[in-house]
């Protein structure tokens, strides 16, 4: 692990009206006068917007070594020890006149009466003009509308036009904007009704359910996106470096979990010197989580595209790991690898995972230039991963051989080449012919059993549990493991058969998300409420926990049965390779070895003491698969399938889907 | 001593923070809910708050992704 320094946030201890405070430094002040108990008044402000001390209602006096000035609370960062005072006369005469003026202009809009009647103004006539606007509904131009369009969802349909009396809010030359998407965030933050909502597209049972949720999840986003994961500034990028951090970035083919040269790799590298686009790459226009990148103006130098300059969608994280799994640590590499696996139509996590086995081959002597075709593939050979991938997608020399993927070249090396079948079961990362994608399971059973159970092979989609056990400790049982590998999975499957986008489930967290246990905080409760609301706001029918997860049940456990059809559906078929549950290598072993030690002594009741490498490795090797079949064992329990992992007809009567042609496919598998 | 997620231990020193805890095991994770003896502690508080020697941390971290 590497040592950070960091200095926490200062403390600043400040008066208001008398009454000593303590406050972080940088709040605003508005926020540390409510808290102490006052209150000021306020229009142009919005809980979840960022402030704008456009208003000026809520003028406050403070006083600075001695000197007293008026500055807007809303936006006004305590940074030194100061005295503030909300209701001077200075201030409140201020106040005062300003209501008056917005009450002259807006004289039936309830929000402003509210605020006149707090400031003392009463008077109507003194600011009445040609300008007054009767209309109870009257836009007061608080720019909530505007902010909230580019906050909520990085948009820029609304904004003001004209200065002083003609300012006006409006689309872009006075037309409606055809890239307004209708997401109703202005309707939702206007404190008067001036944005009405037309029409309700789709006939939802409950839009305002809906819009409630949906804004919750937009407000969360816009303010604590920045300090949490920075999914609109970098994207899921911002895990590269986090992961090898924590030992589990892939580095060639999975053998470690960093390497000193993630640091050209990592997403402030990709933001300073490759992303050209702050917003959307057009994924989802509206989304307010916006996390798709985009590289404009890239200058391609190898293939059919050599010499022009195009836009490359990414890199995500899982395209990066890739690159740190076959070695190669260079993003123009890495970006080039992106756009013409995408060009081409190919995967880039079964590519890049593929090619790192490839590699770890050709290291160990296994395939040599004659079989890559006078390629030499030691990790890192950034160049001649590029001409695989066009062989590939010309269907030519070795490309056509990396293309077939894990499975198969470990079955065709051995049959044609005599290479060690254990060797290559060991470290070719796949389950069920689909490679891994880029995370190091070798530490977590729970990730361990999350890839290697997932119906449709190692992917993360499905349980993405790496950090619970092995940083966190968490669900340190078999029982609590299976548990969270019954819930997960369900959890997760419930997004895909709804077609939910799952990033803005965990990806911003409610600051006070952590007043829950850590198991039951995992779920981030406030989010599943959404997302519970949402079902309920489009059907009308209310959904809880246990609905949630029977919905998904009946799908999980049909794949499962079709799985088993298909002959990828028993305990065989959920075996991981050695290299995602331990070391598979010597070299891996020794890297590691105070951590392998460790267990075998703690854990095992091994001393490792006067034992090779080798020997300790063995012993490892068998109490993981121990371990990791144990937890198999639990996780079938739970969710009602026999011991070989196939769903049982009891299971599937309990489910309502034990229909003649499900049963059938229990029969006989295909294989 | 210290505890740190039951399964690492940390040398106690006079005076020693949240902040001290999580810069020595290199947990810069932005996702994270950190408890002392059962007690929360708030994020802005972690520079501030002494752990006192014997302590049991928990340091959870919420992962994100895919």
């Amino acid at each position: 692990m590497t040592k950070t320094v960091k200095s926490g946030p200062k403390k600043i201890d400040i008066t208001i009206n008398g009454k000593a405070a303590t406050v972080t430094e940088d709040t605003y002040l508005l926020k540390a006068i409510l808290s102490a108990g006052f209150s000021v008044p306020t229009l142009c402000n919005h809980k979840d917007l960022a402030p704008e001390g456009a208003c000026r209602l809520c003028l406050t006096e403070i006083e600075v070594n001695g000197k007293r000035k008026l500055v807007t609370a809303c936006n006004y960062p305590v940074r030194e020890e100061i005295e503030v005072f909300t209701n001077t006369d200075r201030i409140k005469k201020h106040r005062k006149t300003l209501a008056e003026m917005f009450l002259g202009r807006f004289p039936n809009v309830e929000v402003i009466q509210n605020i006149a009647k707090i400031c003392g103004a009463s008077d109507t006539e003194r600011f009445k003009s040609e300008l007054t606007d009767e209309n109870p509904k009257a836009c007061v131009l608080c720019g909530h509308c505007v902010r909230a369009c580019n906050s909520f969802v990085v948009q820029n349909i609304l904004g003001f036009a004209g200065r002083g009396i003609t300012r006006h809010m409006t689309m872009p030359f006075n037309e409606t904007d055809p890239h307004c998407i209708g997401c109703t965030s202005c309707a939702y933050v206007c404190p008067t009704g001036a944005i009405q909502i037309a029409d309700e597209m789709n006939n939802p049972a409950d839009p305002e359910l809906i819009r409630y949720h949906g804004m919750r999840i937009n407000a969360m986003m816009s303010v604590y996106d920045k300090a949490q994961n920075r999914m609109r500034e970098v994207g899921t990028a911002n895990l590269v470096e986090v992961m090898d951090n924590y030992d589990i970035l892939p580095v060639h083919n999975y053998k470690y979990g960093k390497h000193p040269d993630t640091r050209n790799i990592e997403s402030g590298v990709m933001k300073r010197k490759y992303f050209t686009q702050d917003i959307a790459d057009g994924c989802w226009m509206g989304c307010s989580i916006s996390c798709a990148k985009a590289v404009d103006g890239f200058e391609i130098k190898t293939g059919p595209y050599k010499g022009q300059k195009v836009v490359v969608d990414g890199p995500e994280y899982e395209t990066a790991a890739g690159g740190s799994n076959m070695g190669c640590f260079d993003l123009d590499f890495i970006v080039e690898f992106n756009f013409y696996c995408d060009t081409y139509g190919i995967d880039t996590i079964s590519f890049a995972t593929t090619m790192a086995f490839v590699m770890e081959a050709y290291e160990a002597g296994i395939i040599t230039r004659e079989n890559t075709g006078g390629k030499e593939l030691n990790f890192g050979a950034t160049d001649e991963v590029l001409e695989c991938l066009h062989e590939l997608a010309r269907g030519e020399g070795f490309g056509v051989d990396v293309g077939q993927g894990i499975r198969r070249l470990k079955e065709k090396w051995s049959k044609e080449l005599g290479a060690d079948a254990k060797f290559l079961q060991d470290i070719g990362m796949e389950v069920k012919g689909l490679e891994f994608s880029e995370y190091v399971s070798k530490e977590s059973p729970l990730q361990q059993a999350g890839y290697a159970m997932a119906i449709k092979g190692p992917q993360h989609d499905e349980a993405l549990l790496v950090a619970f056990d092995a940083i966190n400790n968490q669900a340190p049982t078999i029982e609590d493991k299976a548990e969270m590998l019954y819930y997960f999975p369900l959890f997760r499957t419930w997004f895909s058969l709804l077609g939910q986008c799952k990033l803005i489930w965990n990806d911003i967290v409610p600051p006070d998300n952590s007043k829950y246990p850590p198991d039951e905080a995992a779920k981030i409760p406030e989010r599943v409420e959404d997302f519970q609301k949402f079902y309920e706001g489009m059907t009308g029918e209310a959904l809880d926990e246990e609905k949630m997860l029977k919905q998904s049940e009946r799908a999980f456990n049909l794949q499962r049965v079709m799985n088993y059809y298909l002959g990828y559906g028993t305990r065989e078929d959920d075996m991981p390779p050695l290299r995602a549950v331990g070391p598979a290598t010597e070299e891996e072993y020794t890297s590691r070895e105070e951590r392998y030690d460790k267990q075998l002594k703690e854990e095992i009741g091994i001393d490792p003491e006067g034992k090779s490498t080798r020997e300790k490795m063995d012993i490892l090797r068998e109490y993981r698969y121990k371990r990791y079949n144990a937890l198999v064992d639990a996780v079938y329990k739970i969710r009602g399938w026999d011991e070989n992992g196939v769903p049982t007809p009891e299971r599937l009567h309990e489910l309502g889907i034990d229909v003649p042609e499900v049963l059938d496919m229990l029969k006989e598998p295909e294989k | 001593m210290i505890t740190v997620n039951k399964k690492e231990n940390l040398e106690w020193r006079e005076g020693m923070t949240v902040q001290d805890v999580l810069d020595e095991m290199g947990y810069d994770y932005p996702l994270i809910t950190v408890t002392v003896n059962n007690q929360l502690v708030q994020q802005e508080d972690y520079a501030t708050y002494e752990v006192p020697d014997n302590a049991d941390v928990n340091v959870f971290h919420l992962v994100h992704g895919g």
